[in-house]
């Protein structure tokens, strides 16, 4: 290309740059998203353990119960306290959002991986709302209440030398969940699988994933083996 | 070759960018042309389909380009209907009905001339009616659209009914709905509808597709220069107020939605600097485009039978101003509860204290029945603090604090209501977040009489009026077993919005107005033009 082109297409950009910094003229970007209600969030105390769910803030969406969502946000989800908080980038600060706000969030992990939580009433006497990871989606749901709690512990010395007694312990519960049904606890082994078929589907079940040659030993293959049988239209017992 | 190469791709992009900004046509339409000061006029418009607004601009300006009445119509499918309160003070003349919108891509308003004769004075002084000199732009009419079953003389107080029939052809060239009308007509004042381009374009024309935008600026009050990074607090009390925040930039300006509110909304708008000794000033933008020239205008001499109809008019308005009758019923939408909670969160504690011992100031209140709330008032100074229930220690900054919904930095309004003037007090003991904002703690007080009297208006707390989307409008059905005062309609049907079929039966029923009346079928085609039948019949 010679120069008289180089020109040409320069005072082309120039002009096409112009334009755009004049449409940008008027509110902020983002003023009339939707606003979230919180609480500043506490840093828990330092126990052997894990009390979120992950290590770092991870990019997430969350939507709210009015029907709105609010992407492009920095989440991490407390599986101690069963709460969303967020880092709020403009004022520097961790944000523990209003669970009556949730209806659903979800983000990508260190790992890349999904995760998409739903908020739901629990069956318990309380009635209480609880966030549940979404680990497969169907007419029957597989959902997990990634739950971590402070249990008393051995006597321990933590990396600063400090003896302490409590510990974060994750005890994760897994449910399989219909609207009409309710929820029904399923432990995530083969046999805590098998034994939410009845008898005469048992075998079919533990021959179709025998077949799938899918061997139940963490969450990944457990989510694998009830997609299979769930594909093959085996139906749960609630 | 190269170069030339580029200047025609330059010229075939410059020619698909002006392509994409052609405009069609947009439409006004009144139910009469002839009104009297007092009424009301109904409105139809159609928008550009590449117009994205949300809203509709709808204004009536006299002779001299000046806005005597405006509303704000919510667009539905590129169109919009609605109604204009004509002022009752109008004098006798020629107006003008505006419509527009704010959208980049539609920079046309539409103007329509309308006839006011003042109540009062009638056409006693008039002796010539200006008339605009204007381009009929949608005066064409169909075949293709048939009004039947109506004979040319018609009984007064009879119930009629008419058939609007459309090819079936024709109705895949229709664009959205069919508007019908049927009312009192004179051909001595037949208007048209004409554009005019409006040049004159602002920043908030950047806003069309976000619906209804208030805006306005922040000054100091000493440079009179914009301010930047001062929240400004949007605030319509109610017992869960509704709340926005924006905090300015380099010019100072502030932008608030106003998309969920219909009729006129009061909110209360103040600003908040950090430095405590800067003075500020609010300007409101205003919503309505600026004044404009007119277009020339011919005069018309005025006929004995103009005067007689106006005459006429006038004793029916008169009339039903008199008996209280209400030709069209305007139709209050609930107003959406989008929040179960107030923004500065759900309270930790709520007190009633009128259920309480008598105390008589905020001091005694806080020091008897609101723990971990510490209201002081030494030297006439008064001081609030808030306990963090979290750490278990004072907040040191003032907690946000609220009268009746509306927030406040002046404790002096708070310091000496007693139990009997407060109905509830909220407590948030904790530090609240919305958006962006911080709150210290929450201390919200809701009066018995929450009228807002204390609050005095300042350069930085204004209280405005304002219009926010029209509510919707239906004529009021006749009462035929009424036989003490004679049916004045002057408006026998209005169906702004009829959805498209082969056969639309309309039922109507005429009044006691004996005289000239018009069927107008209106509707826009695919290509953006509009077209209207119309068909004559008397009442007698």
């Amino acid at each position: 290309m010679n120069k008289q082109a180089i020109k040409i297409l320069f005072l082309f950009l120039c002009f096409i740059f112009v334009n755009e910094v004049y449409a940008q003229v008027g509110p902020a970007h983002g003023w009339d998203a939707p606003k979230i209600k919180g609480t500043r969030q506490e840093i828990y105390s330092i126990y052997e353990g894990k009390p979120y769910f992950t290590d770092n803030w991870c990019l997430g969406k969350i939507q709210l119960s009015n029907g709105e969502t609010i992407d492009s946000l920095y989440l991490r989800y407390s599986s101690f306290k069963d709460e969303l908080i967020y880092f709020n980038k403009q004022i520097n600060t961790q944000i523990r959002i209003d669970k009556s706000i949730i209806s659903a969030f979800k983000f990508t992990d260190e790992n890349g991986q999904l995760h998409s939580f739903r908020k739901q009433q629990f069956d318990n006497a309380a009635k209480s709302e609880r966030y549940f990871e979404i680990l497969s989606e169907g007419s029957v749901d597989l959902l997990c209440y990634k739950k971590v709690n402070l249990d008393e512990v051995s006597p321990y010395h933590d990396s600063k030398g400090t003896l302490k007694n409590m510990a974060y312990r994750q005890e994760y519960l897994y449910y399989f969940y219909s609207p009409a049904e309710g929820y029904a606890p399923v432990k995530p082994s083969k046999n805590g699988l098998l034994a939410q078929f009845d008898k005469q589907s048992q075998k079919p079940v533990k021959k179709l994933l025998r077949k799938n040659k899918i061997y139940i030993s963490d969450e990944f293959t457990f989510i694998a083996a009830w997609e299979t049988i769930e594909k093959n239209g085996f139906k749960v017992m609630f | 070759m190269k170069e030339k190469t580029i200047i025609l791709i330059l010229l075939v992009l410059a020619s698909i960018i002006l392509k994409a900004q052609q405009i069609i046509p947009l439409s006004v339409s009144s139910d009469r042309d002839v009104y009297v000061s007092g009424e009301i006029m109904l409105v139809k418009v159609f928008i550009p389909i590449n117009d994205q607004s949300k809203v509709n601009y709808l204004d009536l300006l006299n002779l001299q380009g000046k806005r005597v009445s405006g509303a704000i119509l919510k667009i539905n499918n590129h169109q919009a209907d609605g109604f204009l309160q004509l002022p009752d003070s109008l004098s006798t003349g020629t107006y003008i009905l505006r419509s527009y919108s704010k959208s980049p891509a539609n920079n046309l308003k539409v103007i329509k001339e309308v006839w006011v004769a003042n109540r009062f004075n009638g056409l006693e002084k008039t002796r010539q009616i200006p008339r605009l000199a204007l381009n009929n732009i949608d005066k064409k009419s169909s075949a293709s659209i048939k009004i039947e079953n109506i004979q040319y003389e018609v009984k007064s107080n009879s119930d009629n009914n008419l058939a609007i029939n459309i090819d079936q052809q024709f109705i895949n060239q229709i664009d959205g709905d069919v508007s019908i009308c049927i009312s009192q007509y004179d051909n001595l004042f037949k208007s048209s509808s004409a554009f005019v381009v409006s040049e004159a374009k602002d920043t908030t024309d950047l806003l069309g597709s976000k619906g209804l935008i208030l805006s306005g600026l922040v000054t100091d009050k000493k440079t009179s220069q914009p301010t930047s990074g001062i929240n400004v607090f949007f605030t319509i009390p109610d017992s869960i107020p509704d709340f926005q925040y924006y905090k300015t930039g380099f010019d100072g300006k502030f932008y608030f939605q106003l998309n969920n509110y219909s009729g006129l909304i009061n909110p209360f708008i103040q600003c908040f600097s950090t430095n405590q000794l800067q003075r500020l000033k609010i300007t409101l933008d205003d919503s309505y485009t600026a004044s404009e020239l007119v277009p020339s205008f011919n005069l018309q001499a005025v006929t004995d039978s103009f005067k007689n109809n106006n005459a006429r008019n006038i004793d029916v308005i008169t009339f039903q101003k008199i008996f209280e009758q209400q030709p069209f019923k305007i139709i209050q939408e609930p107003q959406k509860k989008t929040n179960e909670y107030p923004y500065y969160g759900k309270p930790n504690k709520i007190i009633n204290p009128h259920l309480f011992i008598d105390l008589p100031n905020f001091t005694e209140i806080s020091r008897e029945l609101l723990s971990g709330v510490k209201f002081r008032n030494y030297n006439n100074e008064p001081t609030l603090q808030i306990l963090n229930y979290a750490t278990n220690s004072y907040f040191e900054e003032m907690p946000l604090t609220l009268i009746d919904g509306i927030p406040i930095r002046n404790l002096n309004l708070i310091k000496d209501l007693g139990t009997q003037d407060i109905k509830r007090v909220d407590i948030c003991a904790s530090e609240r977040y919305y958006g962006d904002l911080k709150f210290p703690g929450v201390v919200a007080v809701y009066t018995t009489k929450a009228d807002y009297s204390n609050i005095k208006e300042t350069d930085q707390f204004i209280h405005p009026t304002l219009d926010a989307v029209q509510p919707q409008i239906t004529l009021s059905q006749s009462d035929i077993n009424n036989t003490t005062t004679p049916d004045l309609r002057q408006v026998l049907y209005w169906a702004p919005t009829i959805q498209l079929q082969n056969i639309i039966p309309v039922k109507f029923r005429t009044s006691a107005i004996l005289g000239k009346f018009m069927i107008s079928v209106r509707c826009r085609l695919k290509d953006g033009s509009i077209v209207c039948e119309e068909k004559q019949f008397e009442v007698k």
